[in-house]
């Protein structure tokens, strides 16, 4: 075994590797379409090499898994490997990618298999404190291949979620090990881009679940959730400790989306202001009749104290973390530095409007059966929720992906 | 539809690459002609029998079924030797 690599990756060892800006090459062997929907990206491109498994065994040529890779590779591969750089093998669910790694290891290569593969990279989570005392706890719990943002607050020992995802464990865990009572799940919007875990949690605990009216209707099919919900409005405000946790009514990316305001130092921005860029606003099939809104929606965000803490409900790229893995930026240094808010301060309505309409990107077929499942009008089965989840968000302007330093090649 | 074949291979429990690996050595023992019918639990088989059939010169993906019995999905790959 490698001492310094291993023979094998846990996705929470890739994590690392990927915040650290380890060198390391991939050999991926899915399928060419699975590869092209959802790769491995982090701070830095991760070069990669995409062959299918299938490929290798017909073309190596030998009965047996192992020896066909060798043979392969020693056929087509020599040279297009790197011999000084460790390589991770990486399948769908980690099995193939074994024989791969062994095969490549026979060769002298370093390598080492992506446990669980691409499946587990997908649904690993991290959770991080942004602040940690008795009187005020927030933990951002990321799905780092997703890039969806999530987040525990609480306050003597009662928490709020806000935007859990599908897995609930990761909640449960946190709220376990440090000892909290979760009251109220709270979702920001109804999700296109995931299936959130919001009302599945809050059963689960005894919480109440909380969405904006708006969003429980479908926006394409015209259709009320299936499933319980207590109402927010605007300014309504949930109590954490002695912090007023303010709901602020922004629609543009969707009709019910609200940001959350934790007095003047956090702001919960869902899917509204991100680190590198802003949410698109077609998600629900409206572009021209919500991107106005969706403006409007921003201005008011603008106008909050500059000292905030802008708290986004996805990232687009890793490399938009701090150096702790936080995704995290003062409402100020947004101000400088996003995309949309840079265009947002120097455009007038109009020249936004285009903005917004002109950045769209392409629109992902998956997102309106999500919303559907999320409203509860459609139940997947774990496959189904796994297929429909399958890579990166797409809830950003495009720029935030052409920006992203994560692509890979 | 129900296609004629001339041997069955059960992968059924078998993760990928296994379902592949087996049925390319059965369909290495069968004629010119014959069809081999592989039943797999794995779902990745479906497009990776069809992206295998593509690479491979001396076989023919000649139809695929997913059957479901108490909500357990079967994937069927019917496969001809060529040559």
């Amino acid at each position: 075994m490698d001492p310094l690599t291993g023979d094998v990756w846990t996705a929470g060892d890739l994590l690392d590797r990927l915040e650290r800006r380890d060198a390391f090459f991939v050999l991926d062997v899915r399928n060419r379409d699975e590869f092209e929907r959802f790769r491995l990206e982090g701070r830095r491109p991760v070069p990669a090499l995409n062959i299918p498994y299938f490929e290798m065994l017909e073309i190596g040529g030998k009965d047996e898994m192992v020896d066909s890779v060798v043979a392969y590779v020693e056929q087509d591969l020599t040279g297009a490997l790197p011999s000084d750089l460790p390589i991770l093998a990486v399948c769908a669910k980690g099995d193939t990618s074994e024989f791969v790694a062994q095969g490549l290891r026979r060769l002298g290569y370093r390598s080492a298999n992506l446990k669980g593969g691409m499946r587990a990279w997908g649904e690993h989570y991290a959770t991080r404190p942004l602040v940690e005392s008795p009187d005020l706890a927030i933990y951002q719990v990321s799905r780092p291949a997703r890039g969806c943002l999530s987040y525990v607050v609480a306050s003597a020992r009662k928490a709020i979620v806000i935007d859990p995802l599908r897995h609930l464990q990761p909640y449960l865990d946190l709220a376990r090990g440090k000892g909290l009572t979760i009251e109220a799940v709270i979702d920001t919007h109804g999700h296109a881009d995931h299936i959130s875990g919001g009302r599945v949690l809050a059963a689960e605990t005894g919480a109440l679940y909380y969405l904006h009216p708006y969003d429980a209707v479908h926006p394409i099919d015209v259709l009320p959730a299936t499933t319980p919900y207590e109402f927010i409005r605007d300014g309504q405000v949930f109590m954490v400790g002695q912090h007023e946790l303010q709901a602020l009514h922004i629609p543009g990316h969707t009709l019910g989306l609200v940001a959350l305001r934790l007095d003047d130092s956090y702001l919960f921005t869902g899917d509204s202001i991100f680190i590198r860029s802003i949410a698109r606003p077609d998600l629900g099939g409206k572009a021209e009749t919500w991107a106005p809104l969706h403006g409007q929606s921003l201005r008011r965000l603008l106008g909050l104290p500059g000292a905030i803490t802008v708290l986004p409900g996805h990232f687009s790229s890793l490399d938009e973390a701090d150096e702790m893995g936080r995704f995290v930026a003062s409402l100020d240094d947004l101000k400088r530095r996003n995309d949309g808010l840079v265009v947002l301060q120097r455009e007038s309505e109009g020249g936004f409007i285009r903005y917004l309409l002109e950045s769209l990107p392409q629109f992902i077929p998956e997102y309106v059966d999500i919303k559907r499942v999320n409203a509860g009008l459609l139940t997947p089965t774990e496959e189904d929720a796994m297929t429909l989840e399958l890579g990166k968000n797409v809830c950003a302007l495009s720029q935030a992906y052409t920006a992203s330093g994560g692509g890979g090649q | 539809m129900s296609q004629v074949f001339d041997k069955l291979l059960d992968a059924r429990g078998l993760n990928c690459p296994m379902p592949l690996v087996n049925a390319r050595k059965e369909i290495g023992k069968l004629a010119p002609g014959q069809v081999l019918k592989v039943v797999a639990t794995d779902r990745g088989s479906i497009a990776d029998f069809q992206g295998w059939a593509k690479v491979a010169k001396s076989v023919e993906l000649v139809g695929q079924e997913t059957e479901s019995t108490d909500g357990t999905n079967v994937y069927v790959h019917y496969v001809k030797r060529l040559a």
